[in-house]
């Protein structure tokens, strides 16, 4: 074993591996050429290195000033796919937020929809789902996630192999329940399993809005739609409510009625949706504050849309409420912080940096007018942000 | 003008005493002297004529019983003494007609006897409040017939004063005023005792060192908009509380206090009310109709602490069963708004052992037993807290209700328990009954099922296996005690509202209606909108009580008309309701702002009103409740509307973050992917793989160049040499990578020259590093290192190399290229 045998070898290895790092870092910046430029493009697209050909074709490109020429040829790469949009996505699939968790539905069809150009901004509303065409794979199931651990183990190209379906078809709900990813067996396995589903607009507005609760509590919103659960008086000093739990709830628990009808049912593995049914979860601790409110449907209302929030940008061309998932993802779609924030998450990939200074922000200001106009085309957003970033 | 009463909600006993007995007892001679009374009674024998109906009977049994020894009301109101002679002892029937005249059966609580005893008309006890309270039972006890309420008073609900919404001043949140007026005079004359660093700490602190603390504690004691209705002034002019001067002088001192808050009230700027508001008329809570109070199931009370004392280190037992169980508080336990006691840290409210034994004679007589309290848990996280306890230690008791982070526990001694009370009962885990919230916790104990637990009326549903047994080894020498243990090792932290030991195991429906009676003072507040709709007699009520020390419930706003004849013919639109307080819009916990009701015939009953909606908000307390004044008002009501707009939020400027570096490193799958395009290995590869899933956490996770530990070097270099071993050794792979290159032959042959290192050297270079780039170093640079990398590691230590030495420095070379920042910074 190569390891073992040779302890002194391997630490000469390690010291030469070591003597070559400083002299690859380049502490002062130097001015980039073409070649430069295209290896750093494709690296950040890729989160590899080009072959020499790819290099010389980017290159070119870089050189004809056609540097989303060379992006696009950097986006054909496997590696954007099966490294570089599963980065983007698995953090957003997990309370933990952790990368280290198996590819799912949810992470392929994020990766399926940036690969076939599908309007980003249904990725929490549309009846779709992407599932992996492989030889020997095991069938979709909605009960657990043997498809896509399949496709993980043998190393199955997700830049080929996924193929979109629709969603209410595979999982077996109606149309008009799905919402994207939310309803995605990895979503709900997430973001209903046991709680109050609170945890479901939590996640929604940190993945999709890069705004956690923290930022976005606003003590002046009108409190009738906080549940009985929440004790208005926290160990006896209903001060703690007034001035911090009031903030987040007034707003979460008005839009969390949205997934009044859906769970995640621990024991069969599988998303459960109740039409006309309130699931019990959303009826815990009542007697914490008798005089909550009780829901009766999946009926929500965006109390953010006024105060301080309303910086965020909401479609004043939707109603701010509605019933179910699909129009509560709407909403969050609608808004102007949605396509903020997700040019922001990409440019953070490829920038290595989030936007830092006046010229950082009217770029990335610049790269959400072009997401936008382009239908809200996420490669737009990979590839202007990383030709932003590939060196001068 | 007043309103005729209308009566809600609640069945009715008996109606209106209240005008008739303050009317014959109006012109009373002053009370001046307190006669000598003693804490326990001594009862009489009656030998008069018989009871001469069953409500007279009631009245013996319940409150004449109670009153008529000498110790208490006997004394005076006796046969030939002062009127009224309700206490007489010679015919029980005249002593039930002058009862008559000093009592409401209705509301006990309003009756002119407890209202005098409670204004300090000869308590037989320290407290005033405690004696109004025990009275209040007796009364009650009367007007339930001994067997309870179990269907609830009626309430009649009467006009409240009428009160423009006014001017008024609030508590500044800078003390400095407060210091240079109302503090010098309590801390000169009240810190012996007011102080929490007073040997003998009496809450409240306002006159504590901390002069935050202090401020913190005065406000309630401090009427600005009415100075001379301020609890440190009355406390001192009509109750001569621990007055100064010498001699003593209460009007003296009286005034100096007063003085001081005139001037302290002097300095506050007043709140003017935006005239642009459409508002109801002013209410301050006590102006309410009382809305509590009746509803309890109270027949087996043997104690009963309803902590409205507010001051002192006393809470009394009001159950009126003898001896009194009044408990000492010590450590940090101190009042809460609202009534109730709390424990901080480490504290206890404590009973005498002597008094404790009534509950081992009663509950030992009964051979079953309730303990019933109101708790606000501070946290969800202590454990083994002893909530209540009737013990000797740590390891004797004879029943304990307790908390353990989310559950409930309760020990119990009986003949098939242990003298701990163990084992114990605990709630089911996974129902997370215990709340750091407001909850009804009760413990019912009877011989045969033994302990059961019911939260906010609900049986928990856990099974006691010790089933039932005799409680007759039960130790008389304990002490009953809140919030502790009697070794002082089980503290609880939180808020007891009520507690109550009852010598009868409750039913699931007595201890639901007092759950549904709730706990504390509530009122029912009328909000006149007469004047609003153009409609006499018109009202928004709400129920309304004090939360906690920093806040007040309001809930179940109800459009009401106090005149029974009132119909809505003409609907009454109302939406966007706010509630005012002391002249200013509240800015927080507005739950009506959305609502939007219209006052309808089909709707609107002449009885109940119109509810315009079952929620409850919870109002931050200002001034305190004997002083705050509260108000509505109204986005539309009738057809007087108001627009509110919110301001247009303006976004923050942007901050420039700090310089961050302009590359960054490869994170863990991207290290992997890259080594596996670089040396044409397939990340499949299973000994590969395998590598990767293990080292993979231990590769960088994020990008941040200044985020990677010499770990994930080591992690990088593990998995690099796996590539390389993977591609040395496979017969494809290796041959089309180092074209030309035989491992065969021992490094001192294929290793003798430049061009047989080149053999590793170039390719490597080529494949691994690609060309042509400034930011790589050069190739000369990084040849240079390899020979010396080969060429030392040919020599072997000076021995002979062992087979397969040639392939093993290739790997080893392959290795410090594919682990270098060629694949690790991007």
């Amino acid at each position: 074993m190569f390891f073992r045998s040779n302890i002194s070898a391997v630490r000469k290895t390690l010291a030469v591996a070591a003597a070559l790092l400083p002299a690859l870092q380049p502490f002062t910046p130097v001015l980039a050429g073409p070649n430069e430029q295209a290896e750093r493009l494709f690296g950040r697209i890729t989160g590899s290195e080009p072959s020499a050909a790819v290099l010389a074709q980017m290159s070119s490109d870089i050189t004809a000033n056609n540097a989303a020429a060379a992006a696009q040829i950097a986006m054909q790469d496997p590696s954007f796919y099966n490294v570089t949009l599963r980065n983007f996505a698995a953090p957003m699939t997990n309370k933990a937020q952790s990368v280290f968790v198996p590819l799912n539905d949810y992470t392929a069809t994020i990766i399926g929809m940036i690969r076939d150009n599908v309007p980003f901004n249904t990725v929490l509303s549309a009846d779709l789902i992407y599932t992996g065409n492989m030889s020997g794979a095991p069938a979709y199931s909605p009960a657990n996630n043997n498809h896509y651990l399949y496709l993980d183990a043998n190393g199955a190209d997700l830049s080929t192999v996924l193929v979109q379906q629709t969603q209410s078809t595979l999982v077996g709900i109606p149309s008009s329940a799905t919402a994207g990813v939310m309803t995605t067996l990895g979503g709900a396995s997430a973001f209903f399993y046991l709680g109050t589903n609170r945890a479901m607009v939590r996640f929604t507005m940190i993945n999709y809005m890069c705004d956690d609760l923290n930022t976005i509590m606003d003590i002046t919103r009108p409190p009738d739609r906080i549940r009985q659960d929440p004790s208005r008086s926290p160990g006896g000093d209903s001060r703690v409510f007034l001035n911090t739990c009031i903030g987040c709830h007034s707003g979460m628990d008005a839009l969390a009625g949205a997934f009044a009808y859906y769970n995640y049912n621990t024991l069969t593995g599988q998303m459960v949706y109740t039409p006309g049914q309130v699931q019990p979860k959303y009826a815990i601790n009542t007697g914490n504050f008798p005089y909550g409110h009780v829901t009766v449907d999946d009926s929500w209302i965006n109390y953010w849309r006024t105060g301080p929030n309303a910086l965020l940008g909401w479609n004043v061309s939707l109603p701010g409420s509605g019933n179910g998932a699909k129009s509560f993802g709407q909403e969050i779609e609608g808004s102007a912080q949605f396509a903020t924030c997700q040019v922001q998450k990409v440019f953070q990939a490829m920038c290595l940096r989030p936007p830092s200074n006046a010229a950082d922000r009217a770029q990335a200001s610049k790269i959400t007018s072009d997401f936008v106009s382009s239908n809200y085309n996420m490669k737009t957003a990979f590839a202007e942000s990383a030709v932003y970033c590939m060196g001068q | 003008m007043k309103a005729p009463m209308t009566p809600v909600t609640v069945p009715f006993l008996l109606a209106a005493m209240m005008a008739l007995l303050l009317g014959a007892c109006s012109g009373g001679a002053p009370t001046t002297q307190s006669p000598n009374l003693q804490a326990t009674a001594q009862v009489d024998t009656y030998s008069g004529p018989p009871p001469a109906s069953a409500d007279v009977q009631a009245f013996e049994t319940n409150l004449w019983v109670n009153i008529s020894p000498s110790g208490r009301c006997g004394n005076c109101h006796k046969a030939g003494g002062q009127s009224p002679m309700f206490a007489r002892s010679d015919d029980i029937n005249l002593a039930y007609s002058a009862a008559l005249t000093v009592v409401n059966l209705s509301q006990p609580e309003t009756s002119l006897m407890v209202q005098k005893v409670g204004g300090g008309h000869n308590c037989w006890l320290a407290s005033p409040q405690a004696c109004a309270d025990i009275l209040t039972t007796w009364i009650s006890n009367w007007a339930s017939g001994g067997n309870g309420s179990a269907t609830g008073t009626q309430i009649p609900l009467t006009a409240p004063p009428e009160q423009t919404v006014g001017a008024t001043k609030v508590f500044p949140a800078d003390p400095t005023l407060f210091s240079t007026t109302v503090y010098p005079v309590v801390q000169q004359w009240c810190s012996r005792c007011h102080s929490d660093t007073a040997a003998t700490p009496q809450s409240p602190y306002f006159a504590s060192s901390n002069l935050a603390l202090a401020y913190s504690y005065a406000q309630p004691e401090i009427s600005l908009n009415s100075p001379s209705s301020s609890t440190f002034y009355i406390r001192l002019a009509q109750q001569s509380h621990n007055c100064w001067g010498n001699p003593v002088n209460c009007p003296a001192s009286a005034a100096v206090m007063l003085a001081a808050i005139q001037a302290f009230a002097n300095g506050i700027a007043v709140t003017p009310v935006d005239p642009t508001l459409i508002v109801s008329k002013a209410l301050s809570l006590t102006q309410g109709t009382v809305a509590s109070g009746a509803d309890r199931y109270d027949v087996h009370d043997i104690a009963k602490w309803e902590f409205k004392e507010g001051t002192g280190s006393t809470a009394y037992d009001t159950s009126g069963i003898d001896p009194g169980m009044d408990l000492t508080l010590s450590g940090d336990a101190a009042w809460v708004g609202g009534w109730g006691i709390n424990f901080t840290t480490n504290g206890r409210a404590q009973a005498s052992t002597a008094t404790s034994s009534k509950l081992y004679s009663k509950l030992g007589a009964s051979g079953q037993y309730s303990v019933e309290l109101w708790v606000n848990a501070a946290n969800v996280t202590q454990t083994k807290a002893y909530m209540a306890s009737y013990s000797g230690g740590d390891t004797l008791r004879n029943f304990t209700l307790a908390q353990d982070a989310f559950q409930y526990e309760a020990f119990a001694r009986s003949s098939v328990t242990s003298l701990n009370g163990q084992p114990s009962l605990l709630t089911n885990p996974n129902n997370q009954l215990a709340q750091a919230a407001l909850e009804h916790v009760v413990m019912t104990y009877t011989p045969t099922a033994g302990r059961q637990l019911y939260v906010n009326g609900v049986f928990s549903g856990d099974i006691d296996s010790s089933t039932g047994g005799a409680i007759n080894n039960w130790d008389n020498s304990f002490a009953f005690l809140l919030g502790n243990e009697t070794s002082g090792d089980h503290p609880w932290q939180g808020s007891i509202r009520f507690a109550a030991v009852h010598d009868a195991a409750l039913t699931q429906q007595q201890i639901q209606q007092n759950y549904a009676a709730g706990v504390g003072a509530s009122y029912y507040l009328l909000f006149d909108v007469s004047s609003l709709i153009n409609t006499p007699q018109s009202y928004i009520m709400f129920t309304a009580s004090q939360y906690d020390s920093y806040s007040y419930l309001f809930y179940r706003p109800t459009f009401i008309n106090l005149n029974p004849a009132f119909t809505p013919t003409n609907p009454i639109q109302i939406s966007g309701i706010r509630i005012g307080l002391n002249g200013a819009e509240v800015p927080v916990d507005q739950a009506y702002i959305p609502l939007s009701v219209t006052i309808d015939s089909s709707d609107y009953s002449p009885t109940t009103g119109q509810l315009l909606s079952p929620l409850g908000t919870v109002i931050p307390l200002q001034n305190g409740a004997a002083s705050d004044q509260f108000f509505l008002t109204f986005a539309q009501i009738g057809t007087n509307t108001r627009a509110y707009v919110t301001p247009t939020p303006v976004a923050p400027a942007p901050v420039d973050l700090p310089a961050s570096s302009d590359i960054g490193v490869r994170v863990f799958n991207e290290v992997n992917s890259t080594m596996a395009k670089l040396s044409t290995v397939p990340a499949t590869n299973p000994s590969v793989n395998t590598t990767y899933l293990s080292v993979q956490t231990g590769l960088p996770t994020v990008y941040n160049i200044q985020s990677v530990s010499s770990g994930a070097q080591i992690a990088s270099a593990q998995l690099a040499m796996q590539y390389c071993q993977a591609l040395v050794n496979d017969p494809t792979l290796g041959p089309a990578f180092f074209p030309g290159m035989s491992f065969t032959p021992p490094p001192s042959v294929a290793f003798a020259t430049t061009s047989g290192m080149d053999q590793v050297v170039q390719p490597l270079i080529n494949n691994l590093m690609g060309g042509n780039l400034a930011s790589q170093p050069s190739n000369a640079a990084v040849s240079s290192e390899l020979y010396n990398l080969i060429t030392d590691l040919s020599a072997c230590g000076g021995a002979a190399c062992p087979t397969g030495r040639t392939a093993t420095i290739s790997m080893a070379a392959c290795t410090a290229i594919l682990s270098s920042a060629t694949t690790s910074i991007k």
